[in-house]
Protein backbone atom coordinates (compact mmCIF):
# COMPACT_ATOMS: atom_id res chain seq x y z
CA UNK A 1 0.00 0.00 0.00
CA UNK A 2 2.46 2.62 0.97
CA UNK A 3 4.40 1.78 -2.19
CA UNK A 4 1.97 2.45 -4.20
CA UNK A 5 0.99 5.65 -2.56
CA UNK A 6 5.03 6.25 -2.83
CA UNK A 7 4.68 5.80 -6.64
CA UNK A 8 1.53 8.12 -7.42
CA UNK A 9 2.68 10.36 -4.86
CA UNK A 10 5.58 11.98 -7.79
CA UNK A 11 2.63 11.68 -10.61
CA UNK A 12 -0.06 14.01 -8.20
CA UNK A 13 2.55 16.61 -7.69
CA UNK A 14 3.41 16.64 -11.33
CA UNK A 15 -0.35 16.39 -12.07
CA UNK A 16 -1.32 19.96 -9.85
CA UNK A 17 2.11 21.88 -10.83
CA UNK A 18 0.70 21.09 -14.44
CA UNK A 19 -2.60 22.25 -13.43
CA UNK A 20 -1.77 24.97 -11.72
CA UNK A 21 0.19 26.52 -15.09
CA UNK A 22 -2.30 25.30 -17.15
CA UNK A 23 -5.23 27.27 -15.52
CA UNK A 24 -3.12 30.23 -16.49
CA UNK A 25 -2.51 29.83 -20.62
CA UNK A 26 -3.88 32.75 -22.44
CA UNK A 27 -5.35 30.47 -25.36
CA UNK A 28 -6.84 28.44 -23.15
CA UNK A 29 -8.28 30.99 -20.46
CA UNK A 30 -9.69 33.04 -24.28
CA UNK A 31 -11.83 29.80 -25.20
CA UNK A 32 -12.90 30.05 -22.00
CA UNK A 33 -14.29 32.86 -22.04
CA UNK A 34 -15.58 33.27 -25.16
CA UNK A 35 -17.55 29.83 -24.78
CA UNK A 36 -19.07 31.54 -21.57
CA UNK A 37 -19.62 34.83 -23.53
CA UNK A 38 -21.49 32.27 -26.00
CA UNK A 39 -23.51 30.47 -22.99
CA UNK A 40 -24.63 33.54 -21.44
CA UNK A 41 -25.47 35.32 -24.51
CA UNK A 42 -27.79 32.44 -25.16
CA UNK A 43 -29.78 33.00 -21.82
CA UNK A 44 -30.47 36.92 -23.25
CA UNK A 45 -31.46 35.97 -26.77
CA UNK A 46 -34.06 33.23 -25.44
CA UNK A 47 -35.35 36.59 -23.07
CA UNK A 48 -35.39 38.61 -25.98
CA UNK A 49 -37.31 36.10 -27.87
CA UNK A 50 -39.70 35.87 -25.08
CA UNK A 51 -40.33 39.49 -24.90
CA UNK A 52 -40.98 39.49 -28.86
CA UNK A 53 -43.46 36.51 -28.37
CA UNK A 54 -45.29 37.42 -25.65
CA UNK A 55 -44.28 34.31 -23.11
CA UNK A 56 -46.38 31.76 -22.22
CA UNK A 57 -45.09 27.61 -21.83
CA UNK A 58 -44.73 26.76 -25.45
CA UNK A 59 -41.98 29.93 -25.67
CA UNK A 60 -40.29 28.55 -22.69
CA UNK A 61 -39.61 25.26 -24.27
CA UNK A 62 -38.50 26.74 -27.83
CA UNK A 63 -36.16 29.23 -25.40
CA UNK A 64 -34.60 26.19 -23.59
CA UNK A 65 -34.03 24.51 -26.73
CA UNK A 66 -32.30 27.39 -28.07
CA UNK A 67 -30.44 27.47 -24.66
CA UNK A 68 -29.53 24.01 -25.18
CA UNK A 69 -28.69 24.07 -28.47
CA UNK A 70 -26.40 26.82 -28.57
CA UNK A 71 -24.93 26.01 -25.24
CA UNK A 72 -24.11 21.82 -26.34
CA UNK A 73 -22.44 23.39 -29.74
CA UNK A 74 -20.41 25.63 -27.52
CA UNK A 75 -19.87 23.21 -24.78
CA UNK A 76 -18.71 20.83 -27.57
CA UNK A 77 -17.14 22.93 -30.03
CA UNK A 78 -14.56 25.22 -27.07
CA UNK A 79 -14.26 22.30 -24.95
CA UNK A 80 -12.90 20.25 -27.32
CA UNK A 81 -10.66 23.08 -28.57
CA UNK A 82 -9.30 23.40 -24.78
CA UNK A 83 -8.97 19.62 -24.57
CA UNK A 84 -6.93 19.41 -27.89
CA UNK A 85 -5.01 22.63 -27.20
CA UNK A 86 -3.79 21.44 -23.26
CA UNK A 87 -3.05 18.09 -24.10
CA UNK A 88 -0.96 18.51 -27.42
CA UNK A 89 1.08 21.00 -25.37
CA UNK A 90 1.41 20.48 -22.03
CA UNK A 91 4.74 17.91 -23.02
CA UNK A 92 6.01 19.78 -26.02
CA UNK A 93 6.59 22.83 -23.91
CA UNK A 94 8.24 21.53 -21.00
CA UNK A 95 10.60 19.57 -23.57
CA UNK A 96 10.94 22.68 -25.24
CA UNK A 97 11.19 25.27 -21.89
CA UNK A 98 13.28 22.28 -19.80
CA UNK A 99 10.93 21.97 -17.33
CA UNK A 100 11.37 18.20 -18.18
CA UNK A 101 15.00 17.89 -17.67
CA UNK A 102 14.83 19.24 -13.98
CA UNK A 103 11.90 16.73 -13.24
CA UNK A 104 13.19 13.69 -15.05
CA UNK A 105 16.54 14.00 -13.25
CA UNK A 106 14.80 13.80 -9.78
CA UNK A 107 13.40 10.18 -8.91
CA UNK A 108 10.36 10.40 -11.41
CA UNK A 109 9.87 7.80 -14.04
CA UNK A 110 8.83 8.56 -17.40
CA UNK A 111 6.03 6.64 -16.43
CA UNK A 112 5.29 8.86 -13.42
CA UNK A 113 5.97 11.82 -15.63
CA UNK A 114 3.56 11.11 -18.16
CA UNK A 115 0.77 10.19 -15.03
CA UNK A 116 1.68 13.30 -13.69
CA UNK A 117 0.85 15.39 -17.20
CA UNK A 118 -2.02 13.35 -18.29
CA UNK A 119 -3.84 13.69 -14.70
CA UNK A 120 -3.37 17.32 -14.99
CA UNK A 121 -4.58 17.91 -18.38
CA UNK A 122 -7.61 15.99 -17.26
CA UNK A 123 -8.05 18.17 -14.13
CA UNK A 124 -7.84 21.49 -16.48
CA UNK A 125 -10.66 19.80 -18.88
CA UNK A 126 -13.14 18.76 -16.13
CA UNK A 127 -12.33 22.01 -14.75
CA UNK A 128 -13.17 23.98 -17.92
CA UNK A 129 -16.13 21.49 -18.75
CA UNK A 130 -17.92 21.74 -15.25
CA UNK A 131 -17.50 25.93 -15.51
CA UNK A 132 -18.72 25.74 -18.97
CA UNK A 133 -21.80 23.33 -17.81
CA UNK A 134 -22.18 25.07 -14.33
CA UNK A 135 -23.59 28.65 -16.50
CA UNK A 136 -25.43 26.15 -19.07
CA UNK A 137 -27.62 24.68 -15.90
CA UNK A 138 -27.97 28.22 -14.12
CA UNK A 139 -28.74 28.97 -17.89
CA UNK A 140 -31.46 26.72 -18.21
CA UNK A 141 -33.10 26.84 -14.48
CA UNK A 142 -33.39 30.14 -14.66
CA UNK A 143 -35.47 29.57 -18.13
CA UNK A 144 -37.55 26.64 -16.90
CA UNK A 145 -37.52 27.04 -12.98
CA UNK A 146 -36.51 23.58 -13.02
CA UNK A 147 -33.09 22.04 -12.04
CA UNK A 148 -32.10 19.89 -14.96
CA UNK A 149 -30.20 16.98 -13.71
CA UNK A 150 -30.16 15.32 -16.71
CA UNK A 151 -27.82 17.29 -18.16
CA UNK A 152 -25.33 16.09 -15.65
CA UNK A 153 -25.65 12.55 -17.61
CA UNK A 154 -25.05 14.67 -20.79
CA UNK A 155 -21.82 16.65 -19.39
CA UNK A 156 -20.85 13.10 -17.83
CA UNK A 157 -20.43 11.69 -20.80
CA UNK A 158 -19.38 14.60 -22.87
CA UNK A 159 -16.16 14.66 -20.38
CA UNK A 160 -15.70 10.68 -21.86
CA UNK A 161 -15.87 11.84 -25.36
CA UNK A 162 -13.05 14.75 -24.91
CA UNK A 163 -11.26 11.76 -22.44
CA UNK A 164 -11.10 10.05 -26.01
CA UNK A 165 -9.73 12.83 -27.86
CA UNK A 166 -7.06 14.03 -25.06
CA UNK A 167 -5.44 10.40 -24.57
CA UNK A 168 -4.71 10.42 -28.37
CA UNK A 169 -3.67 13.91 -29.08
CA UNK A 170 -1.70 13.73 -26.11
CA UNK A 171 -0.24 10.38 -27.43
CA UNK A 172 1.10 11.96 -30.62
CA UNK A 173 1.95 15.20 -27.95
CA UNK A 174 4.97 13.24 -26.97
CA UNK A 175 6.80 12.47 -30.30
CA UNK A 176 6.21 15.95 -31.19
CA UNK A 177 8.82 18.73 -30.96
CA UNK A 178 6.11 21.78 -30.71
CA UNK A 179 2.47 21.69 -30.09
CA UNK A 180 1.27 22.54 -33.64
CA UNK A 181 1.42 19.17 -34.87
CA UNK A 182 -0.63 17.12 -31.98
CA UNK A 183 -2.94 20.32 -32.35
CA UNK A 184 -4.07 19.62 -36.20
CA UNK A 185 -3.55 15.62 -34.68
CA UNK A 186 -6.15 16.31 -32.27
CA UNK A 187 -8.38 18.00 -34.78
CA UNK A 188 -7.84 14.92 -37.32
CA UNK A 189 -8.87 12.41 -34.44
CA UNK A 190 -11.67 14.21 -33.55
CA UNK A 191 -12.83 14.41 -37.57
CA UNK A 192 -12.24 11.06 -37.68
CA UNK A 193 -13.37 9.86 -34.41
CA UNK A 194 -17.03 11.22 -35.73
CA UNK A 195 -16.51 9.54 -39.05
CA UNK A 196 -15.75 5.87 -38.06
CA UNK A 197 -19.63 4.60 -38.70
CA UNK A 198 -19.21 5.52 -42.54
CA UNK A 199 -16.33 3.33 -42.59
CA UNK A 200 -19.50 0.20 -41.41
CA UNK A 201 -21.18 1.17 -44.37
CA UNK A 202 -18.23 1.04 -46.49
CA UNK A 203 -17.19 -2.44 -44.88
CA UNK A 204 -20.96 -3.26 -45.68
CA UNK A 205 -21.06 -2.56 -49.54
CA UNK A 206 -17.93 -3.81 -50.08
CA UNK A 207 -17.95 -6.61 -52.79
CA UNK A 208 -16.41 -9.73 -51.79
CA UNK A 209 -15.54 -10.86 -55.15
CA UNK A 210 -13.66 -8.29 -56.47
CA UNK A 211 -10.28 -7.82 -54.59
CA UNK A 212 -9.77 -4.33 -53.97
CA UNK A 213 -13.52 -3.82 -53.26
CA UNK A 214 -12.66 -6.79 -50.66
CA UNK A 215 -9.78 -5.47 -49.72
CA UNK A 216 -10.81 -2.02 -49.31
CA UNK A 217 -13.78 -3.03 -46.84
CA UNK A 218 -11.73 -5.33 -44.99
CA UNK A 219 -9.85 -2.31 -43.95
CA UNK A 220 -12.32 -0.32 -43.38
CA UNK A 221 -14.22 -2.92 -41.07
CA UNK A 222 -10.70 -3.40 -39.44
CA UNK A 223 -10.44 0.58 -38.58
CA UNK A 224 -14.18 0.83 -37.32
CA UNK A 225 -13.50 -1.90 -35.04
CA UNK A 226 -10.23 -0.31 -33.83
CA UNK A 227 -10.46 3.27 -34.19
CA UNK A 228 -12.43 5.63 -31.65
CA UNK A 229 -16.35 5.73 -32.61
CA UNK A 230 -17.42 9.04 -31.28
CA UNK A 231 -20.65 8.73 -32.52
CA UNK A 232 -21.01 6.59 -29.32
CA UNK A 233 -21.19 9.38 -27.51
CA UNK A 234 -24.10 10.73 -29.42
CA UNK A 235 -26.64 9.69 -27.20
CA UNK A 236 -25.89 12.67 -24.78
CA UNK A 237 -28.05 14.68 -27.36
CA UNK A 238 -30.97 12.57 -27.00
CA UNK A 239 -30.94 13.39 -22.84
CA UNK A 240 -30.81 17.03 -23.71
CA UNK A 241 -33.99 16.17 -25.71
CA UNK A 242 -35.91 14.79 -22.72
CA UNK A 243 -37.99 16.95 -20.19
CA UNK A 244 -35.31 18.32 -17.92
CA UNK A 245 -37.43 16.97 -15.00
CA UNK A 246 -37.96 13.34 -16.39
CA UNK A 247 -36.38 10.40 -15.60
CA UNK A 248 -33.71 8.68 -17.43
CA UNK A 249 -34.68 6.37 -19.71
CA UNK A 250 -33.65 2.93 -18.80
CA UNK A 251 -32.13 2.20 -22.29
CA UNK A 252 -30.36 5.43 -22.22
CA UNK A 253 -29.52 4.49 -18.25
CA UNK A 254 -28.09 1.03 -19.47
CA UNK A 255 -25.55 2.40 -22.07
CA UNK A 256 -23.89 4.91 -19.84
CA UNK A 257 -21.71 2.69 -17.92
CA UNK A 258 -20.53 0.51 -21.77
CA UNK A 259 -19.75 4.36 -22.13
CA UNK A 260 -18.05 5.14 -19.78
CA UNK A 261 -15.78 1.54 -19.99
CA UNK A 262 -15.35 2.39 -23.70
CA UNK A 263 -13.76 5.80 -22.79
CA UNK A 264 -11.61 4.56 -20.06
CA UNK A 265 -10.65 1.52 -22.32
CA UNK A 266 -9.65 3.81 -25.46
CA UNK A 267 -8.11 6.79 -22.82
CA UNK A 268 -5.80 4.07 -21.16
CA UNK A 269 -4.99 2.58 -24.69
CA UNK A 270 -3.96 6.64 -26.15
CA UNK A 271 -1.92 6.70 -22.49
CA UNK A 272 0.42 3.31 -22.89
CA UNK A 273 0.90 4.70 -26.92
CA UNK A 274 2.26 7.67 -25.04
CA UNK A 275 4.26 5.85 -22.88
CA UNK A 276 5.82 3.54 -25.84
CA UNK A 277 6.55 6.53 -27.30
CA UNK A 278 7.96 8.71 -24.91
CA UNK A 279 9.63 5.64 -23.05
CA UNK A 280 13.10 5.87 -25.23
CA UNK A 281 12.35 9.35 -26.62
CA UNK A 282 15.75 11.52 -26.94
CA UNK A 283 15.17 14.94 -24.76
CA UNK B 1 39.28 10.01 -3.04
CA UNK B 2 36.60 7.95 -4.78
CA UNK B 3 35.26 8.09 -8.22
CA UNK B 4 31.55 8.88 -8.17
CA UNK B 5 31.11 9.42 -11.86
CA UNK B 6 32.49 7.19 -14.42
CA UNK B 7 32.15 6.74 -17.99
CA UNK B 8 33.86 3.95 -20.11
CA UNK B 9 33.57 4.00 -24.04
CA UNK B 10 30.56 6.21 -24.23
CA UNK B 11 29.41 6.94 -27.36
CA UNK B 12 26.38 8.90 -29.17
CA UNK B 13 26.09 8.50 -32.64
CA UNK B 14 22.90 10.21 -34.60
CA UNK B 15 22.08 8.45 -37.26
CA UNK B 16 21.63 10.68 -40.36
CA UNK B 17 17.70 10.31 -41.74
CA UNK B 18 18.93 10.81 -45.33
CA UNK B 19 21.81 8.28 -45.95
CA UNK B 20 23.95 10.80 -45.55
CA UNK B 21 27.20 10.69 -42.70
CA UNK B 22 26.15 9.42 -39.22
CA UNK B 23 26.79 12.33 -36.49
CA UNK B 24 29.15 11.16 -33.84
CA UNK B 25 27.91 13.37 -31.01
CA UNK B 26 30.56 11.45 -28.34
CA UNK B 27 33.07 9.18 -29.27
CA UNK B 28 34.90 6.33 -26.51
CA UNK B 29 34.24 8.81 -23.73
CA UNK B 30 36.32 7.81 -20.75
CA UNK B 31 35.39 10.13 -17.83
CA UNK B 32 35.83 10.08 -14.26
CA UNK B 33 34.71 12.98 -11.75
CA UNK B 34 36.07 11.87 -8.14
CA UNK B 35 33.93 12.51 -5.30
CA UNK B 36 34.39 16.34 -3.26
CA UNK B 37 35.99 18.24 -6.77
CA UNK B 38 35.43 20.37 -9.07
CA UNK B 39 35.27 19.07 -12.21
CA UNK B 40 35.36 21.58 -14.90
CA UNK B 41 33.54 19.98 -18.19
CA UNK B 42 34.81 22.44 -21.19
CA UNK B 43 34.58 22.80 -24.95
CA UNK B 44 33.48 24.91 -27.78
CA UNK B 45 29.23 24.33 -28.65
CA UNK B 46 28.67 21.30 -30.53
CA UNK B 47 31.88 19.44 -28.18
CA UNK B 48 29.15 16.90 -26.08
CA UNK B 49 28.67 18.29 -23.16
CA UNK B 50 25.28 18.91 -22.82
CA UNK B 51 25.16 15.54 -24.78
CA UNK B 52 27.45 14.14 -22.30
CA UNK B 53 25.19 15.42 -19.04
CA UNK B 54 21.86 14.26 -20.59
CA UNK B 55 23.27 10.61 -20.76
CA UNK B 56 24.57 10.88 -17.30
CA UNK B 57 20.63 12.29 -16.58
CA UNK B 58 19.24 9.46 -18.79
CA UNK B 59 17.28 12.12 -20.74
CA UNK B 60 19.71 10.39 -23.80
CA UNK B 61 20.57 6.91 -24.66
CA UNK B 62 24.56 5.87 -25.29
CA UNK B 63 24.97 4.20 -28.49
CA UNK B 64 27.56 2.53 -26.80
CA UNK B 65 29.55 2.37 -23.49
CA UNK B 66 28.74 2.50 -20.08
CA UNK B 67 28.38 4.69 -17.00
CA UNK B 68 28.57 4.12 -13.63
CA UNK B 69 26.86 6.85 -10.80
CA UNK B 70 28.09 6.50 -7.36
CA UNK B 71 28.93 2.59 -8.30
CA UNK B 72 25.72 1.94 -9.63
CA UNK B 73 25.22 1.54 -13.64
CA UNK B 74 21.60 1.74 -13.54
CA UNK B 75 21.77 5.43 -13.41
CA UNK B 76 17.65 5.80 -13.04
CA UNK B 77 17.44 4.09 -9.74
CA UNK B 78 16.10 6.30 -7.00
CA UNK B 79 19.80 5.60 -5.24
CA UNK B 80 21.33 7.33 -8.20
CA UNK B 81 18.50 9.88 -8.67
CA UNK B 82 18.08 11.11 -4.98
CA UNK B 83 22.11 12.39 -4.47
CA UNK B 84 22.21 13.84 -7.77
CA UNK B 85 21.19 17.47 -8.10
CA UNK B 86 20.62 19.23 -11.73
CA UNK B 87 20.74 22.91 -13.34
CA UNK B 88 19.92 22.36 -16.98
CA UNK B 89 21.61 26.06 -19.40
CA UNK B 90 18.60 28.50 -19.26
CA UNK B 91 15.94 26.23 -17.39
CA UNK B 92 12.65 28.07 -17.21
CA UNK B 93 10.70 28.24 -14.28
CA UNK B 94 7.07 29.52 -13.88
CA UNK B 95 6.72 33.04 -13.36
CA UNK B 96 3.48 33.08 -11.62
CA UNK B 97 4.99 30.95 -8.67
CA UNK B 98 6.97 32.04 -5.31
CA UNK B 99 10.74 30.93 -4.80
CA UNK B 100 9.54 28.40 -2.18
CA UNK B 101 6.70 26.90 -4.23
CA UNK B 102 9.09 26.07 -6.72
CA UNK B 103 11.75 24.31 -4.14
CA UNK B 104 8.39 23.10 -2.39
CA UNK B 105 7.45 21.46 -5.77
CA UNK B 106 11.04 19.66 -6.58
CA UNK B 107 11.58 18.81 -3.19
CA UNK B 108 8.13 16.97 -3.21
CA UNK B 109 9.05 15.06 -6.10
CA UNK B 110 11.94 13.57 -4.15
CA UNK B 111 9.52 12.21 -1.83
CA UNK B 112 9.99 15.07 1.06
CA UNK B 113 7.09 16.61 2.92
CA UNK B 114 5.87 18.33 5.99
CA UNK B 115 8.02 19.81 8.38
CA UNK B 116 11.55 18.51 6.79
CA UNK B 117 10.55 19.70 3.38
CA UNK B 118 10.05 23.11 4.76
CA UNK B 119 13.42 23.63 6.96
CA UNK B 120 15.39 21.74 3.73
CA UNK B 121 13.66 25.15 1.50
CA UNK B 122 14.95 27.23 4.50
CA UNK B 123 18.49 26.07 4.38
CA UNK B 124 18.39 25.77 0.31
CA UNK B 125 17.67 29.39 -0.09
CA UNK B 126 20.23 30.39 2.91
CA UNK B 127 22.47 28.08 1.00
CA UNK B 128 21.59 30.34 -2.07
CA UNK B 129 21.33 33.56 -0.30
CA UNK B 130 17.75 34.00 -1.49
CA UNK B 131 16.04 33.85 2.03
CA UNK B 132 14.91 37.57 1.31
CA UNK B 133 12.88 36.79 -2.01
CA UNK B 134 11.44 33.34 -0.59
CA UNK B 135 7.62 34.84 -1.20
CA UNK B 136 8.19 36.84 -4.55
CA UNK B 137 6.74 35.98 -7.30
CA UNK B 138 9.94 34.72 -9.76
CA UNK B 139 8.11 37.26 -12.72
CA UNK B 140 10.38 39.90 -9.96
CA UNK B 141 13.49 37.57 -10.35
CA UNK B 142 16.64 39.17 -12.03
CA UNK B 143 18.68 36.86 -14.09
CA UNK B 144 20.86 36.25 -10.93
CA UNK B 145 17.72 35.47 -8.39
CA UNK B 146 16.34 32.95 -10.81
CA UNK B 147 19.78 31.24 -11.57
CA UNK B 148 20.23 30.62 -7.91
CA UNK B 149 16.66 29.54 -7.02
CA UNK B 150 17.84 26.86 -10.15
CA UNK B 151 20.75 26.29 -8.25
CA UNK B 152 18.16 26.00 -4.83
CA UNK B 153 16.11 23.34 -7.05
CA UNK B 154 19.36 21.06 -7.85
CA UNK B 155 20.16 21.35 -3.84
CA UNK B 156 16.72 20.75 -2.51
CA UNK B 157 17.60 17.17 -1.85
CA UNK B 158 21.08 17.51 -0.09
CA UNK B 159 22.74 15.31 -3.17
CA UNK B 160 26.41 14.29 -3.52
CA UNK B 161 26.53 15.33 -6.46
CA UNK B 162 25.54 18.29 -8.51
CA UNK B 163 25.39 18.64 -12.21
CA UNK B 164 25.82 22.56 -13.81
CA UNK B 165 25.25 23.80 -17.08
CA UNK B 166 26.44 27.19 -17.60
CA UNK B 167 25.31 28.14 -14.57
CA UNK B 168 27.29 32.14 -14.92
CA UNK B 169 26.45 32.14 -17.86
CA UNK B 170 24.30 35.90 -18.50
CA UNK B 171 25.29 36.93 -15.20
CA UNK B 172 26.58 39.96 -14.16
CA UNK B 173 30.30 40.44 -12.83
CA UNK B 174 28.61 40.30 -8.84
CA UNK B 175 26.63 37.91 -9.58
CA UNK B 176 28.81 35.62 -11.35
CA UNK B 177 31.37 36.54 -8.15
CA UNK B 178 28.53 35.07 -5.74
CA UNK B 179 28.03 32.23 -7.89
CA UNK B 180 31.34 31.33 -7.86
CA UNK B 181 31.29 31.99 -3.88
CA UNK B 182 28.56 29.62 -3.71
CA UNK B 183 29.55 26.57 -5.82
CA UNK B 184 33.05 26.88 -3.93
CA UNK B 185 31.63 26.64 -0.63
CA UNK B 186 29.24 23.75 -1.57
CA UNK B 187 32.63 21.78 -2.88
CA UNK B 188 34.14 22.81 0.56
CA UNK B 189 31.30 21.10 2.26
CA UNK B 190 31.75 17.97 0.15
CA UNK B 191 29.94 18.14 -2.62
CA UNK B 192 31.11 16.97 -6.19
CA UNK B 193 30.54 19.48 -8.95
CA UNK B 194 30.37 18.82 -12.65
CA UNK B 195 30.66 21.99 -14.40
CA UNK B 196 29.95 22.56 -17.95
CA UNK B 197 30.42 26.16 -18.87
CA UNK B 198 32.16 29.00 -21.31
CA UNK B 199 33.16 30.99 -18.39
CA UNK B 200 36.80 30.10 -18.74
CA UNK B 201 38.23 32.62 -16.32
CA UNK B 202 35.68 31.82 -13.75
CA UNK B 203 35.83 28.13 -13.69
CA UNK B 204 39.90 28.27 -13.83
CA UNK B 205 39.39 30.21 -9.98
CA UNK B 206 37.44 27.63 -8.01
CA UNK B 207 38.00 23.98 -10.08
CA UNK B 208 40.10 21.42 -9.25
CA UNK B 209 40.18 18.74 -12.25
CA UNK B 210 38.82 20.03 -16.23
CA UNK B 211 38.33 17.58 -19.33
CA UNK B 212 38.41 19.62 -22.68
CA UNK B 213 36.44 18.26 -25.15
CA UNK B 214 36.29 19.09 -28.67
CA UNK B 215 33.92 16.84 -31.23
CA UNK B 216 33.59 14.24 -29.14
CA UNK B 217 36.76 13.77 -28.01
CA UNK B 218 38.74 14.38 -25.02
CA UNK B 219 41.53 16.68 -25.64
CA UNK B 220 43.42 17.15 -22.76
CA UNK B 221 42.00 16.03 -19.10
CA UNK B 222 43.69 16.38 -15.65
CA UNK B 223 44.16 18.91 -12.68
CA UNK B 224 44.34 22.17 -13.51
CA UNK B 225 47.51 22.18 -11.99
CA UNK B 226 48.97 19.65 -14.55
CA UNK B 227 47.32 21.25 -17.20
CA UNK B 228 49.15 24.48 -16.94
CA UNK B 229 51.83 23.87 -17.08
CA UNK B 230 53.25 25.92 -19.66
CA UNK B 231 55.11 29.05 -17.59
CA UNK B 232 57.15 31.82 -19.23
CA UNK B 233 58.35 34.81 -18.33
CA UNK B 234 56.78 38.61 -18.88
CA UNK B 235 58.92 41.40 -19.15
CA UNK B 236 57.67 45.16 -18.75
CA UNK B 237 59.66 47.90 -20.24
CA UNK B 238 59.19 51.55 -20.26
CA UNK B 239 58.91 51.76 -24.17
CA UNK B 240 60.42 49.94 -27.54
CA UNK B 241 60.41 51.33 -30.72
CA UNK B 242 59.06 49.74 -33.74
CA UNK B 243 62.43 48.76 -35.03
CA UNK B 244 63.36 47.28 -31.47
CA UNK B 245 60.43 45.43 -31.02
CA UNK B 246 60.96 43.66 -34.78
CA UNK B 247 64.33 42.60 -33.73
CA UNK B 248 63.04 40.98 -30.27
CA UNK B 249 59.90 39.25 -32.27
CA UNK B 250 62.87 37.48 -34.38
CA UNK B 251 64.35 36.20 -31.28
CA UNK B 252 61.01 34.99 -30.43
CA UNK B 253 60.05 37.73 -27.89
CA UNK B 254 56.72 39.31 -28.29
CA UNK B 255 54.37 42.64 -27.20
CA UNK B 256 51.75 41.19 -25.12
CA UNK B 257 50.08 43.63 -23.31
CA UNK B 258 50.56 47.70 -22.97
CA UNK B 259 49.20 48.98 -19.69
CA UNK B 260 49.44 52.47 -18.49
CA UNK B 261 52.25 53.32 -20.85
CA UNK B 262 54.37 50.27 -20.08
CA UNK B 263 55.04 47.81 -22.53
CA UNK B 264 54.41 43.96 -21.41
CA UNK B 265 56.58 41.56 -23.47
CA UNK B 266 56.58 37.68 -23.20
CA UNK B 267 59.46 35.29 -23.39
CA UNK B 268 58.88 31.98 -24.70
CA UNK B 269 59.33 28.87 -22.19
CA UNK B 270 61.91 27.29 -24.41
CA UNK B 271 64.09 30.40 -23.84
CA UNK B 272 66.31 30.71 -20.80
CA UNK B 273 65.37 33.50 -18.60
CA UNK B 274 68.90 34.78 -18.92
CA UNK B 275 69.56 34.88 -22.00
CA UNK B 276 65.74 36.91 -22.57
CA UNK B 277 67.70 39.46 -20.25
CA UNK B 278 70.40 39.85 -22.38
CA UNK B 279 68.42 40.87 -25.38
CA UNK B 280 66.66 43.49 -23.23
CA UNK B 281 69.92 44.86 -21.98
CA UNK B 282 71.54 44.94 -25.87
CA UNK B 283 68.45 47.10 -27.05
CA UNK B 284 68.47 48.95 -24.37
CA UNK B 285 65.57 48.68 -22.80
CA UNK B 286 64.17 50.50 -19.65
CA UNK B 287 63.35 47.07 -17.25
CA UNK B 288 60.33 47.82 -15.06
CA UNK B 289 59.54 44.05 -13.94
CA UNK B 290 59.91 40.63 -15.03
CA UNK B 291 57.57 38.28 -13.77
CA UNK B 292 56.64 34.56 -14.09
CA UNK B 293 53.65 33.56 -16.46
CA UNK B 294 51.36 31.08 -16.20
CA UNK B 295 49.12 30.01 -18.80
CA UNK B 296 45.86 30.53 -18.64
CA UNK B 297 42.84 27.92 -18.59
CA UNK B 298 41.61 30.25 -21.58
CA UNK B 299 44.77 30.31 -23.37
CA UNK B 300 45.15 26.65 -22.96
CA UNK B 301 41.63 25.62 -24.35
CA UNK B 302 42.13 27.56 -27.50
CA UNK B 303 45.55 26.39 -27.95
CA UNK B 304 44.39 22.81 -27.41
CA UNK B 305 40.80 23.52 -29.51
CA UNK B 306 43.05 25.04 -32.29
CA UNK B 307 45.17 22.14 -32.67
CA UNK B 308 42.59 19.93 -32.69
CA UNK B 309 40.81 21.90 -35.83
CA UNK B 310 44.04 21.72 -37.53
CA UNK B 311 44.42 17.88 -37.09
CA UNK B 312 41.15 17.23 -38.38
CA UNK B 313 41.45 19.35 -41.17
CA UNK B 314 44.25 17.51 -42.46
Amino acid sequence: MSAAVDYFRGPWHIAVFTWREGIRKKTLVGFLILSLLVIFASFFMSSFLNQTTGGGQVETEIDGKLIKDICVATISIFGMLITIFISASVVPNEVENKVVYTVLSKPVRRMQYLLGKFLGVQMIVLANLALMTALFLIAIYMRQDEFPKLLLWSALLTYFEFLVVSAFTFAISCSATSAVLPTIGGLFIYLIGNLTEYLKDVSLRSDEADFVNALIGNVASALHKTLPNLQKFSIKTEILDLNPGAPLPAHVYEQIPNLIIYGLAYAVSGYVIAYWVFRRKEL
Amino acid sequence: MSVVIETKGLSKIYESSFRGQDVYALKELDLTVNSGEIFAYLGPNGSGKTTTIKMLLGLIFPTAGSIEILGLKDIASAKVRQNIGYLPEGAYYPDFLRGEEILRFYGQLYGLSGKKLETRISEVLEEVGMTHARRRMLRGYSKGMRQRIGLAQALISDPQILILDEPTTGLDPIARKEMRDILARLRDRGKTLMISSHELLEVELISDRAGILYQGEVQKIGTIDELLTDRDLTIEVESASEEVLGTLAEKGITPEDKIEGKLILRVPNDMNSYDALNICKEQQLNLVAVAPRRETLEELFVRTVGEAQNRSTT
